[in-house]
């Protein structure tokens, strides 16, 4: 499973973080990072994150 | 690094129930300084310095102290505010904003979109021949507690007893919070007591709503999840969805009474309707700002903020800065806009704004056909037009259409 976030959208509200925090997080300067590439375990998480962010900016790809 | 002299910051009596976060001395103390000085704390004015504090991991949300401030320490209201989601942080925030979430996805709201058309239209048919009506009493207010029945599976026709508790429970929003308290506490009482019911229903009849998730939520993971935490989520998502909403929906027709060309053009093209919520939450939001406190000392552009002190990040005066975007201060349906500060923002950002935002998008659509021309036939009576604002009473004319 690919995962993307639309990076000219998003607003590091973090939502993405709490919802899913194998995933997506904060790196020090505040900006965020995730894994591009998940195995399909964490797939409820991520689509919980797709799901609860504000600015509809993540996106699953498989 | 240039250390920032608060004692020059602009001063600004928000206190003053005569004061306007939509002033002059506030356009002059935004182009002159990026924050004020208030009798609450500090006043962030400008785009870019609220977008980023919204999210600063030195500050927390900052209503958690209110009951406090008031003197109130005990009671069903002072327990639920202070452990509910808004006032929660850290590990406990991220907790039950998880659970919370699939009972506000955006596909559960697509599903509720068709009931929110059809109880529009049923509020405007009662004055619609008539061609006037109290727009907060006869449509924001129905509408926003209608919606509220929807997402809960109540009949309409409990509205206006779940608006007077709303009402009552919003009391303690306000300056005479501890001597409104008995009347606080009992409609907190009968708040708590209809989520018991509901509760009790989807046990016996499971079904994949917005209360049903909830339901699931407890029964699938109760560590994660407790009784307690699932009937204060529900008491929040009553109380957090009604008042919100009625003010909102009351400061949009404000809006387009002033600007009477754009209300033609969204009667003309409802497909305007959901940039037409958003470019009046940017200008004229219900929440005029949100809160902040800082959990530890931090220097922020050259400003010392010493632990303990209390921010407003005001969002109508940050997204209508015009050093962050063209025109700013004109409300344009049509143009392209920077994001605004109307739902907060960050970890804290609003629960419920898919269902706000659907709600409001299909109630603009409806009336800008249906309600030609509206202006105001009557005096409005407003809250103070700073923190939590809206109008109480809007009597409207229009032409019937």
């Amino acid at each position: 499973m690919k995962v993307h976030v639309d990076m000219s959208i998003c607003l590091l509200h973090g939502q993405c973080v709490i919802a899913a925090p194998e995933v997506f997080s904060f790196n020090a300067e505040g900006g965020l990072v995730w894994v591009a590439d998940c195995n399909d375990g964490l797939r409820a998480d991520v689509e919980a994150a797709a799901d609860a962010c504000p600015e509809q900016a993540i996106v699953i790809d498989g | 690094m240039i250390t920032t002299a608060f004692a020059d910051a602009p001063y600004l009596d928000v206190a003053d129930p005569a004061f306007s976060i939509r002033s002059q001395a506030v356009k002059d103390a935004r182009s002159q300084s990026w924050f004020a000085r208030t009798p609450y704390g500090i006043a962030v004015l400008r785009y870019d310095e609220v977008q980023k504090m919204l999210r600063h991991p030195k500050l927390r949300q900052g209503s958690h102290l209110w009951p406090q401030h008031n003197g109130v320490t005990t009671g069903k209201f002072a327990t639920w505010w202070c452990n509910m989601l808004l006032c929660v942080e850290g590990d406990t925030h991220a907790r039950l904003r998880r659970m919370a979430n699939p009972a506000f996805s955006p596909k559960l709201i697509a599903d509720l979109q068709p009931k929110f058309q059809v109880l529009a239209n049923r509020l405007i048919d009662q004055f619609h021949a008539r061609g006037s009506c109290d727009f907060i009493a006869e449509f924001t207010e129905p509408y926003a507690t209608g919606v509220i029945c929807d997402l809960l599976g109540l009949p309409f026709e409990k509205w206006r007893e779940l608006a007077d508790i709303a009402a009552d429970m919003g009391l303690a929003l306000g300056v005479t919070f501890k001597q409104d308290l008995p009347k606080i506490e009992a409609a907190i009482a009968k708040l708590f007591a209809y989520a018991e019911e509901l509760v009790a229903d989807r046990r016996a009849s499971p079904s994949p709503d917005f209360i049903g998730l909830l339901v699931k939520a407890h029964a699938d993971n109760p560590e994660q999840l407790s009784e307690q935490e699932m009937l204060d989520m529900i008491v929040l998502a009553i109380f957090g969805g009604i008042d919100t909403t009625r003010n909102q929906i009351g400061l949009a027709m404000d809006m387009f009474v002033q600007n009477p060309d754009q209300w033609a053009l969204l009667g003309e093209r409802p497909d305007l309707a959901k940039a037409a919520v958003e470019e009046v939450m940017r200008t004229r939001p219900t929440t005029t700002w949100v809160t902040r406190a800082a959990t530890e000392d931090f220097e922020f552009q050259g400003l010392h903020i010493a632990e303990g002190t209390t921010l407003h990040l005001w969002g109508q005066a940050a997204a209508t800065d015009p050093a962050a975007m063209d025109d700013a201060e004109s409300f344009d349906i049509t143009a392209a806009r920077k994001p605004h500060f109307g739902f907060g923002g960050g970890a804290h950002h609003c629960l419920g704004h898919f269902i706000a935002r659907g709600d409001m998008t299909a109630a603009l659509a409806l009336m800008a056909q249906r309600m030609k021309n509206p202006r105001f036939n009557g005096t409005v009576e407003w809250l103070p037009d700073s923190g939590n604002t809206g109008a109480v009473r809007m009597p409207i004319a229009f032409d019937p259409a």
